[in-house]
């Protein structure tokens, strides 16, 4: 696993706590491994939790509409960087 | 003419001119922002009738809900069924094909619109299991023919127009059926009930999908009926439920469930007070809706607030305004009946028997009680219903299992999640317990975490009491 940025990890914290992932530590989330489907096995009520979450902690409100937003869920790394990119 | 044959009723209960969908997601084949009058979306029923097959039964997997819709009518003037399933993996689809065998599929697999649901939900991305003839896609219908409408189909009642299946898991799901009368008259009562006297054309937003009971009753059924434009999309963040609101004409009311109204609430968007998202009506079902969430939902939108209780056998049969009463009140149409050992049963006059109810249920009159208590056995995540006991007899069907429990376990989190505690041996992970899970399980009833453990804290006897696995659970979670 490639390591964590300080803002990747900030990121996987806001992840473990907002969605309550018992059994992960925010550390050992792969900033390459797929949040939805697969990967993490992430499902649309986590997806609208994170999205509550980013936009509390962040100030981003988070659209389905924009095609940005689908790749931006894709991993913590891409996640990461589009609330980096994005926050006011 | 069977105009008058008193055992047929109108496919749709409307004028020909007056809208009953309107089209906002850019990826339809109707083009973006068109309000489809009844004389369109029935040219487009009889376009969609014209591909389908000659099979008994249709499982109905369409996302676009004006797809779903034409697509559900399509098939009832084609004198077929529409099966509903709870969720779109295949194992689902498996189980219905054996069950029912002449069946085909429908789907509209090329929108991808406000589909971040579609890369999120991975199911349907599996190949389908039918031959390719039998897996139908709606967007292959001509919807630029001019077909000359004049007149509105009249279907008859005993026709059974849909099957419904609410249970989480893949196996043994209860089948609800549908007749075309229970479906009018369900539809009327519904109408009356939760609208009240008509008030002309409402354009309505839902953020529930069409297949379930509650987003099918009210996003499908009901714009049959009555003066409702419904819209196609099922917006799931809470950006995109406000844009969709400001893309709606007024009056508007939002069909929805306590985990989309939490999340708008949560959102910190400026709603009514920014004059653009105002709601005359407020619909609200799946799971309890707490009173603060209710008071706070309708101070965001300047809206009424409705929230409607009902069973998968029936739909909806109760209602309460939630910020003001913790009452239900009954539907006129639907009665309810206790025995002598507090059992209750509910009837209406187009189901053939009596239907128990599995909750806990303290009748105040004859129209008005309380929700004492959900039933133990049914648990209730994000807005989905399932049978614990169920969901447990799919996980002891994994083949190398040596012992295990799924349970509803404490937590103090706003989403709430099953837990699994299992027994293997030591060449299988956890990870193939939980992609088995995943083939079996509706997504939102997947118990995370799954834990390996040596040994159930069993007694003696074999039982496996709640306290027991609770203080195993709190101990390996903090020692996490």
């Amino acid at each position: 696993m490639a390591p964590q940025s300080p803002a990747e990890f900030k990121m996987a914290e806001l992840l473990v706590e907002s969605l309550n992932l018992e059994d992960i530590e925010a550390k050992d989330i792969d900033p390459d491994e797929l949040l939805f489907g697969d990967g993490l096995g992430l499902d649309s009520i986590d997806a609208l939790e994170i999205a509550l979450a980013i936009s509390q902690e962040y100030g981003v409100q988070v659209k389905a509409e924009d095609e940005s937003t689908r790749e931006a869920f894709a991993t913590l790394k891409s996640l990461t960087q589009y609330i980096e990119a994005n926050k006011g | 003419m069977d105009d008058f044959d008193k055992n047929r009723a109108a496919l749709i209960n409307r004028p020909l001119d007056s809208s009953i969908a309107i089209v906002l997601d850019r990826y339809s084949p109707v083009e973006l922002g068109t309000q489809v009058t009844v004389r369109q979306f029935l040219a487009h029923v009889h376009a969609v009738a014209k591909l389908l097959p000659e099979q008994k039964f249709a499982i109905n997997l369409c996302e676009n809900r004006y797809l779903f819709m034409m697509s559900f009518c399509a098939v009832i003037v084609k004198a077929q069924t529409n099966l509903l399933p709870p969720n779109k993996k295949i194992a689902t689809q498996e189980w219905l094909i054996k069950k029912y065998t002449d069946v085909y599929v429908l789907h509209d697999s090329h929108i991808k619109g406000v589909g971040l649901n579609t890369f999120i939900d991975t199911d349907q991305e599996q190949e389908s299991p039918l031959a390719e003839h039998l897996s139908i896609n709606v967007l292959d219908a001509d919807f630029g023919i001019d077909n000359e409408i004049s007149h509105i189909p009249r279907i008859l009642l005993s026709h059974l127009a849909a099957i419904s299946f609410t249970s989480g898991s893949t196996g043994e799901s209860r089948p609800n059926e549908k007749s075309w009368r229970t479906v009018v008259e369900s539809s009327q009562i519904n109408a009356f009930n939760m609208l009240g006297e008509p008030q002309g054309l409402h354009y309505q937003l839902a953020t529930v999908p069409p297949q379930h009971m509650w987003g099918l009753e009210t996003s499908v059924l009901l714009p049959l009926f009555v003066e409702i434009c419904v819209a196609d999309i099922k917006p799931l963040f809470p950006q995109d439920i406000y844009d969709a609101l400001d893309a709606l004409p007024a009056p508007r009311m939002l069909v929805s469930s306590p985990i989309h109204l939490r999340s708008l609430v949560k959102s910190n968007i400026a709603g009514c007070s920014s004059n653009t998202s105002s709601i005359n009506l407020i619909l609200c079902a799946t799971s309890p809706l707490s009173s603060e969430l209710a008071t706070n939902t309708e101070s965001l939108f300047c809206a009424k607030l409705r929230e409607v209780y009902g069973c998968s056998e029936i739909g909806s049969m109760a209602i309460r305004e939630t910020s003001k009463s913790s009452a239900w009140r009954l539907f006129g149409g639907i009665c309810f009946e206790q025995d002598k050992e507090n059992k209750v049963f509910a009837s209406t006059q187009y189901l053939p028997n009596k239907i128990e109810i599995s909750d806990e249920i303290d009748m105040l009159d004859d129209n008005l009680f309380i929700l004492k208590g959900r039933s133990s056995d049914m648990v209730d995540i994000a807005g989905k219903r399932g049978s614990l006991l169920e969901i447990n007899q799919v996980l002891l069907k994994f083949s190398e299992l040596v012992d295990g429990v799924v349970f509803v376990p404490e937590s103090e989190s706003n989403v709430r999640r099953l837990a699994a505690l299992v027994v293997l041996p030591s060449h299988i992970s956890v990870n193939e317990v939980k992609a088995y899970l995943k083939k079996h399980l509706d997504n939102a009833f997947v118990p995370r975490p799954i834990i390996k453990v040596d040994a159930l804290p069993r007694q003696d006897s074999g039982k496996l009491p709640i306290a027991r696995i609770t203080e195993l659970y709190r101990s390996l979670i903090k020692d996490k």
